[in-house]
């Protein structure tokens, strides 16, 4: 079962996820003005799920914390505390410390420093919600994130753990027992299940087959209330029964079985000369402390009281409201009407293991490196009659849908930023307003689980050395307020996600002193201001007096850079001194297949990215002109534009003469259109990408390699890598989409 | 014969949770993922027994209940409620709706079959 039970632990943390996406969803609307019902029964809800798994599985720490956390949401929900701005406020804290919870609970790591922000709610809940928010408490920033989550399974009950915060008041029978003897006397037992033990499915009987698994015997029946036939009621009960229960069985275990028991039942346990007759309120609230509940009792029938009459009153009235007590449906709590609107329509959907998708999509790849092999090896005529070209519509269909069960909207990386501002505006002083954009885009879930770190460094680096105290950012005429602007969009083949500050942007002459200094560039070199801006992103290189705790955590730009290039994408930075900085990320949309054109230079196979071609020129002598020794232009209806010969670049030229050979134009993100010289081009070819990152180092302007129709490799170009000005520091040159 | 027991909650895992447990003790297990689904499945799959989370969308707990008890088919149906919440008010309205019996979350596999073995003959 522990296994199980693990499999069960990762899909409990998979939802606590979703639920604090629903939770967040649901303040920050709620701190925007909507403070329907439905709204905050939605935020209830998730961090209820939450509360309700985490005791399952043993996360003490998150379960004690989401209980206060709900208790306050419990309130709000029944209006009973406003959905003020400075309660919505505490909330959101609140959200922020339980995030923190889960992931602790999932890292097993130490839960997050939670007594401040449970004292607020507890002052919340006092007050009413009369409060006012407090300065935020910073939340620790987490230590170094533990990439596995190698917990150790928790047992699924936590023994004697009362998260309720009520002693158990268990009635005292010792007072009515002698010391327990060394062969303890059995007990006798009465029971007279009441009319009402019958409603609601109960059975009487049941009870007392559960003493008699743990040995006890019916010794007798009283049938003495038993009325003619005629006057029988088949849904009322009649008869008290008496059972001998050896002495051995603890009381408690014997109170258990009458748990369900209707309230106003006759229960006598009788050991020795003691006799105790039970009401079940006692006994609902000892109960609980295994974990189970009986529901409050109407008082006991006086002539059911024998020797020890107890008072079941007092306890019903400290516990319940009048008004709850007296009548339920005036009790407050969502009306059904309402409960019916809010009823939202669900997509069905199932859970499948992302490796199923994976090994999925690998087939795919094969068949169509298989589809490839048969388009290779029959004749055009061969192709129509065995119908190949339908099957590479179908082809192409099943990899699409398989692509799009993959993809997600990239509002799932950006939902963790608003909170990290919080954070970083908490920590560092200054106000930072967030503006996304586009996160409906939809990428990959491998590429959006792994741009979270970037995204996140990108963000800190931003709060950290671009926006400006808000003192620094009135005298240079800005607004107090930084302001943060997330993108996210689709370029042919590429999704570009992008990090704007309207901050300081780069020093860069204090750059360039650091990268000097830090030997990192010659103290004569001559670089572009861009080169210079790139260098923030070379290894070991920080400009922080300070090393602050938020961007100077022993992890720099670089990390940054080479986590994007590790999924095939680009970082470029572009930063306007005093107008703030850019960081853009560009990704490939997917890691596994492209739309490529296969190309030829002397005998060997290369492929073009198709996303980015433009058209295809059969130059005339004439029309590509050398410009200088090492570059060449195309002229191309009245413009020019700069030629390369990618054979050259990769030492595999057949050095033809431009009239022979072919020149692509292509669309970069660096270098607008250019033009990639190549012999010829064989065909249009939707190829698998394998990376090289694997077995050799990253090449510049190679992208990964593909198996061919024919079992023979192509590499894959970047263009964008190989149109890029090559210039002094190719050292920092930035590679392309290698899968 | 082994008894068929219906489960309904909005948490994947819960579900799981408890199917996993009651399965491990010799019960037939199905499941629902809310009050709506849960009352389509009642009459599905016609249980010995239904246990129930409070907390759902589209139809909670106390809503189900009382779907479920206004069938007369289901008049006799045993129904447990499972839940974390442990106001009184919950309680008497659980009660008020029919339910027969109250588990609260987290529970503990012997002490949920038990728990099942008392309603359930």
């Amino acid at each position: 079962m522990s296994d199980e039970l693990d499999e069960i632990q990762g899909i409990f943390f998979e939802e606590c996820v979703e639920g604090l996406a629903v939770a967040e969803q649901g303040l920050s609307a709620m701190a925007e003005g909507d403070v329907s019902s439905e709204t905050i029964a939605g935020v209830f809800r998730a961090v209820h799920s939450i509360k309700g798994g985490s005791g399952a599985f043993g996360h003490a720490a998150l379960l004690a914390f989401s209980h206060r956390f709900e208790n306050v949401l419990d309130e709000v929900r029944g209006g009973r505390i406003p959905a003020s701005a400075e309660v919505t406020q505490i909330m959101l804290g609140a959200f922020d410390i339980l995030s923190d919870h889960v992931t602790a609970a999932q890292s097993g790591t130490e839960p997050p420093a939670d007594a401040a922000m449970l004292e607020q709610l507890d002052a919340v809940l006092e007050s009413k919600g009369a409060v006012a928010a407090a300065e935020p408490v910073a939340a620790p920033v987490p230590a170094a994130e533990a990439d596995d989550f190698g917990f150790t399974p928790v047992a699924a009950v936590i023994e004697d753990f009362d998260p309720f915060g009520f002693e158990p008041v268990a009635v005292d029978l010792e007072d009515f027992a002698p010391a327990e003897p060394a062969e303890p006397a059995g007990w006798t037992v009465r029971f007279g299940p009441s009319r009402g033990a019958l409603a609601n499915g109960g059975e009487p009987m049941l009870v007392i087959r559960e003493l008699e698994d743990m040995g006890a015997a019916v010794t007798g029946v009283e049938m003495d209330t038993l009325p003619g036939l005629r006057d029988l009621d088949p849904e009322d009960s009649y008869f008290v029964w008496t059972l001998h229960v050896p002495g051995t069985v603890g009381e408690q275990d014997i109170r258990d079985c009458f748990d369900f028991v209707a309230p106003d039942s006759l229960i006598e346990i009788e050991r020795e000369e003691a006799v105790v007759t039970m009401v079940v309120v006692e006994q609902s609230v000892a109960a609980e402390f295994d974990g189970f509940g009986v529901f409050e009792p109407l008082p006991a029938p006086e002539e059911l009281l024998t020797l020890v009459p107890v008072e079941p009153a007092p306890v019903v009235a400290a516990a319940v409201s009048p008004a709850a007590a007296v009548s339920p449906a005036a009790a407050p709590g969502k009306p059904k009407a309402e409960a019916r609107q809010a009823s939202v329509e669900v997509a069905q959907s199932i859970r499948v293991d992302l490796s199923k998708l994976d090994q999925l999509l690998n087939l795919v790849g094969e068949l169509v490196i298989r589809g490839s092999i048969l388009s290779d090896r029959l004749s055009p005529a061969d192709q129509e009659r065995v119908e190949l070209p339908e099957l590479s519509r179908l082809t192409r269909q099943i990899q699409d849908n398989v692509m799009s069960l993959r993809a997600q909207p990239i509002k799932q990386a950006f939902s963790r930023v608003p909170r990290m501002l919080r954070d970083l505006s908490a920590e560092t002083g200054k106000k930072v307003v967030l503006e996304t954009i586009g996160e409906m885009t939809e990428v990959d879930k491998g590429v959006i689980e792994k741009i979270g770190d970037p995204l996140t460094h990108m963000i800190r680096n931003a709060v950290d050395h671009g926006i400006e105290s808000a003192e620094e950012r009135i005298a240079a005429g800005k607004p107090a307020e930084g302001t943060i602007h997330l993108s996210a969009e689709q370029k042919g083949a590429r999704i570009i996600v992008r990090v704007r500050d309207d901050g300081r942007g780069i020093n860069r002459e204090r750059v360039r002193a650091k990268a000097i200094e830090r030997g990192i560039i010659a103290a004569d070199a001559q670089i572009s201001d861009e080169e210079i801006d790139g260098l923030i992103c070379a290894p070991g290189f920080s400009t922080a007096e300070t090393i602050s705790n938020i961007s100077g955590r022993g992890v720099g730009m670089d990390v940054v850079r080479s986590n994007v290039e590790a999924l095939g994408g680009r970082l470029e930075i572009h930063s306007v001194p005093g107008e703030g900085t850019t960081f853009s990320m560009g990704l490939p949309l997917t890691l596994a297949i492209l739309d490529g054109m296969i190309v030829r230079l002397s005998d060997q196979r290369f492929v073009l990215p198709l996303a980015n071609v433009v058209e295809t020129v059969q130059p005339e002598p004439g029309q590509v002109q050398a410009t200088s020794p090492t570059s060449e232009v195309i002229e191309l209806r009245g413009q020019y534009l700069p030629v390369r010969r990618v054979g050259e670049m990769f030492g595999v030229g057949s050095n033809r003469p431009p009239e022979e050979s072919l020149v692509i134009i292509v669309e970069s993100e660096t270098a607008g259109n250019v033009g990639l010289m190549v012999d010829t081009i064989d065909n249009r070819r939707e190829v698998v990408i394998k990376s090289l990152e694997d077995n050799l180092h990253p090449i510049r302007g190679l992208g990964g390699a593909t198996i061919l129709g024919d079992g023979s490799i192509a590499l894959i170009l970047d263009i964008d890598a190989l149109v890029a000005p090559t210039g002094g520091s190719s050292k920092y040159a930035l590679k392309g989409m290698a899968a | 014969m082994s008894k068929l027991i219906l489960t309904v909650d909005d948490s994947a895992s819960m579900r799981m949770l408890l199917k996993a447990s009651l399965a491990a003790q010799g019960f037939q297990v199905e499941v629902a993922d809310d009050g709506e689904h849960g009352l389509e499945r009642m009459h599905e799959v016609k249980p010995d027994l239904l246990i129930t989370d409070i907390n759902m969308p589209r139809m909670d707990g106390f809503e189900l209940i009382e779907a479920v008890r206004a069938v007369p088919e289901f008049r006799g149906t045993p129904i447990l409620v499972l839940s974390t919440e442990f106001s009184d008010e919950k309680k008497t309205r659980a009660r008020e709706a029919g339910a027969t019996g109250w588990i609260t979350k987290p529970f503990e596999a012997a002490k949920l079959g038990a728990a099942v073995r008392r309603v359930c003959p």
